[in-house]
């Protein structure tokens, strides 16, 4: 599986390829990703590569990703190069209008791009008080309820308590449930 | 036992540095390299490792601590980015000629893309100047196999010996052991034992020890040819070779990958981990078998350039590989195609017509909310408008998207660089304020030798110290003006940085708040003024804890104020926080609650006063 995760600085992305790198060490997988650290994070555009299986390079190939993971709208759209025919877009949606612009329907259909839209800041707004922080496992809470291998509620809250403090596990069981829900919908 | 962890290769290098038995590791923060050396001490404290861990306030300093201490017998090792080699060139090119006592292992993170970095320089064509052996990974587990083997090497040939890990290297995570043990110390105890004639580089004494570093040189190339090959290997194709390809670093790990996801079994690959002394009888012996023969290196042609024959050799060299920017896979299965004489993956023509049409800007690096250099900036600016403003290497580079900085070199290049302007002006006959700005690891780091000479020349500018205690841009790592160190229960002492101003003879030195607008730009003025005047430097520090400390202050809500916004953009452009957004339609400015963090900063940014305090 290869994945790409598309966001901005300082929004958690890299704790969330943390916990997926867990999720595949629990389940004995071989891992191998690429982060962004430095002048890059600084609130500009980032992307972590991520594969699990048996590959040499941190690094996904244009076309190859199975699942573009976007903490945010624009960022995920850039990226969209990234995805494989049939591959799947988790998106944290803020502008809806973008998604009825008939281009970009078309070229998630020609492409059996399996989209899956949320509201993230909306839905951290409305029951998280609005720490976005709690994005990274909310995103991860919509793979789960999206059904995608590997994203079973059991190991992510399994890799969360190997890596989130004890005393946040009850808010981010909340937020991944809250992703689940919003993915179903 | 060893355990199985998700590692970011830095950490893993640390983790094998400090299990190969180092007994000194120094370092100045860098990026890519920077998690190296806090790594380390903290793999040291759960080891309770004998073990000093330090920074050095910059590059060539660390280095000569490192390497000095080899000369008493010690295992040490330096890590340091690629622009800090050029800090530590001098050290480091002369003890290369040296035959050390004990290990010396030099890390040089290298930037390709660059991802945060003033330039892509390869650290392995500096080995190659230096004439030391450089070892140059592929993936996270290699470069951590490669500390103790380049001890081992280290030790066996008295030889500083180079590693050489990426971005891609140092910043891959992967699952791997972290091994628990620590190799034995080094066999003879550390003693300094006098010998001029070895530690000395008296021309006399180098008329000889430069002909037997070559010799050393040749020994260690001959073992590259034979007893290397963990790094230096062939993969076969299983089919005919069409081609040949000799690469290394993440080059070849994104071919390896390459090549499975297409299927492709007619390709060769000469996987070399050692560029320099290169095994050129293995690679030459390479590059006669195949008729055609493809090079993939980052970031310089490195490898390709020490091939004995090279007309049939595509690489950086002759342009056929660009010679600028990452080999990403995308780029290798690019190369690859046309290599082989096939068509390239055409790009997808409907991606780029849909970002056209879509026109999706990529968000440009930016200081965070709150940041103090943005309000510093600011108080710069509204002092002396027409002022001619040299900035460094940090966090505050990012001054440049609200128009506060004019020039950035390098390290302590803001203090030297207001010598220049000021004297180009100077030297025909006129006057304009100059007023620099670099932060406090900075100024510790090669701001002080600037700043002693500016002193002595008399040289009127304003050096604004942008003081947030931390080096802010590398992760928040200490530096002398803090007096933190990095291993636990080991203190250090603070160099106070007022008296550090007026030791290198400078009279004016004020500190002002630097979220207070009225306060920076008057003591701005009168520095200037004063520069002018008595035609010497003057220093105001602005002073507030970088964000990424999460510091403890005033909760200030703002809101704008719709009826006195007059759509000028001010706040925008010459501010420009992330928690400041202004709506085309509306030509108002707006606050943005996912990013404001109400440090109420902005409010001094509003020329007409719309920015307020948010009465709840």
């Amino acid at each position: 599986m290869q994945l790409i995760i598309a966001g901005i600085g300082g929004q958690g992305i890299l704790f969330t390829s943390r916990v997926l790198g867990q999720m595949a060490i629990d389940r004995g997988r071989t891992v191998i990703g690429s982060e962004v650290h430095g002048m890059a994070q600084r609130g500009g555009s980032v992307i972590s590569h991520f594969k699990v299986g048996d590959y040499k390079s941190s690094l996904v190939r244009r076309g190859q990703a199975d699942i573009l993971m976007a903490f945010d709208q624009t960022e995920g759209l850039r990226n969209l190069f990234y995805l494989k025919k049939g591959g799947v877009f988790l998106v944290n949606a803020g502008d809806e209008a973008v998604f009825q612009n008939t281009s970009l329907q078309k070229f998630l259909a020609d492409r059996s791009i399996r989209t899956c839209r949320f509201a993230g800041h909306e839905i951290l707004n409305q029951h998280m008080g609005g720490n976005y922080l709690f994005l990274n496992v909310l995103i991860l809470g919509t793979a789960a309820g999206l059904g995608l291998e590997g994203f079973e509620k059991e190991s992510v809250v399994q890799a969360l308590r190997e890596l989130a403090p004890p005393k946040h596990l009850e808010s981010n069981l909340k937020v991944f449930d809250l992703g689940m829900t919003a993915a179903r919908n | 036992m060893n355990k199985k962890a998700l590692l970011l290769g830095n950490e893993a290098i640390a983790g094998a540095i400090v299990a190969a038995g180092c007994q000194v590791a120094t370092a100045y923060p860098g990026t890519p390299s920077s998690e190296i050396l806090p790594a380390i001490a903290k793999r040291a404290d759960e080891l309770e490792a004998e073990m000093v861990v330090e920074w050095g306030a910059n590059e060539k300093v660390a280095f000569e601590m490192a390497v000095t201490s080899t000369f008493a017998g010690a295992r040490a090792c330096c890590v340091m980015k690629h622009v800090g080699l050029n800090v530590a060139a001098d050290p480091f090119m002369t003890t290369a000629l040296y035959e050390l006592k004990g290990g010396m292992l030099l890390v040089s993170s290298d930037d390709p893309g660059p991802h945060s970095s003033q330039n892509e320089q390869d650290s392995r064509f500096f080995a190659m100047f230096a004439k030391v052996p450089c070892l140059d990974p592929a993936d996270a587990e290699e470069a951590a196999a490669m500390v103790a083997d380049g001890y081992s090497l280290s030790e066996r040939h008295g030889v500083v010996t180079m590693l050489r890990p990426t971005t891609r290297i140092s910043h891959s995570r992967q699952a791997l052991d972290l091994p628990s043990s620590r190799a034995p110390a080094p066999k003879l105890p550390v003693a300094f034992e006098r010998n001029p004639a070895r530690w000395c580089p008296l021309p006399a004494i180098v008329r000889t020890s430069h002909p037997r570093h070559n010799a050393r040189l040749l020994r260690i190339q001959e073992e590259f040819e034979h007893d290397w090959g963990r790094y230096n290997f062939e993969v076969k194709a299983q089919k005919p070779a069409r081609l040949g390809v000799i690469a290394s670093g993440i080059a070849f790990a994104s071919l390896c990958d390459v090549l499975v996801e297409q299927g492709r079994e007619d390709v060769d690959i000469l996987k070399i981990g050692t560029p320099f002394p290169l095994p050129v009888k293995m690679a030459d012996e390479f590059v006669a078998r195949h008729d055609r023969i493809l090079v993939l290196e980052e970031s310089y042609p490195v490898i390709e350039l020490q091939l004995t024959n090279r007309t049939r050799v595509m690489g950086r060299s002759n342009g056929f590989v660009p010679e600028a920017g990452e080999l990403l896979p995308e780029v290798v299965a690019d190369l690859l195609a046309r290599a082989l004489g096939e068509e390239p993956e055409a790009p997808d023509a409907e991606f780029v017509s849909l970002m056209d049409e879509l026109r999706l800007a990529p968000r440009k690096p930016t200081l965070c909310a709150g940041c103090p250099h943005r309000s510093s900036f600011l108080s710069i600016r509204r002092a002396l408008p027409s002022a001619i403003n040299p900035s460094d290497i940090g966090c505050y580079t990012l001054g440049i998207n609200q128009k506060g900085i004019d020039t950035s070199i390098c390290m302590g290049g803001a203090v030297t660089s207001s010598s220049g302007l000021y004297l180009a002006h100077k030297v025909s006959g006129q006057s304009r304020p100059v007023v620099a700005t670099i932060g406090d690891s900075t100024f510790y780091h090669m701001g002080v030798p600037g700043l002693l000479s500016a002193v002595y020349n008399r040289h009127s500018f304003v050096l604004c110290i942008l003081d947030n205690s931390s080096t802010a841009m590398t992760g928040g790592q200490s530096h002398p003006g803090l007096g933190e160190k990095p291993r636990k229960e080991d203190e250090g002492v603070a160099v106070d940085l007022i008296k550090l101003c007026h030791g290198c003879g400078v009279e004016f030195v004020e500190v002002v708040p630097a979220y207070d607008n009225a306060a920076g730009v008057d003591a701005v003025k009168r520095a200037w003024q004063h520069a002018e005047a008595e035609r010497k430097p003057a220093v105001v520090i602005f002073r507030h804890p970088c964000m990424l400390l999460r510091p403890k202050q005033d909760v200030i809500p703002v809101t704008v104020d719709p009826d006195k916004c007059v759509g000028c953009r001010y706040c925008i452009d010459y501010f420009g926080c992330p928690g400041l957004s202004f709506d085309e339609r509306t030509k108002k400015t707006s606050i943005d609650p996912n990013y404001c963090i109400s440090c109420g900063a902005c409010r001094a940014a509003c020329p007409h006063g719309a920015i307020l305090e948010e009465k709840r």
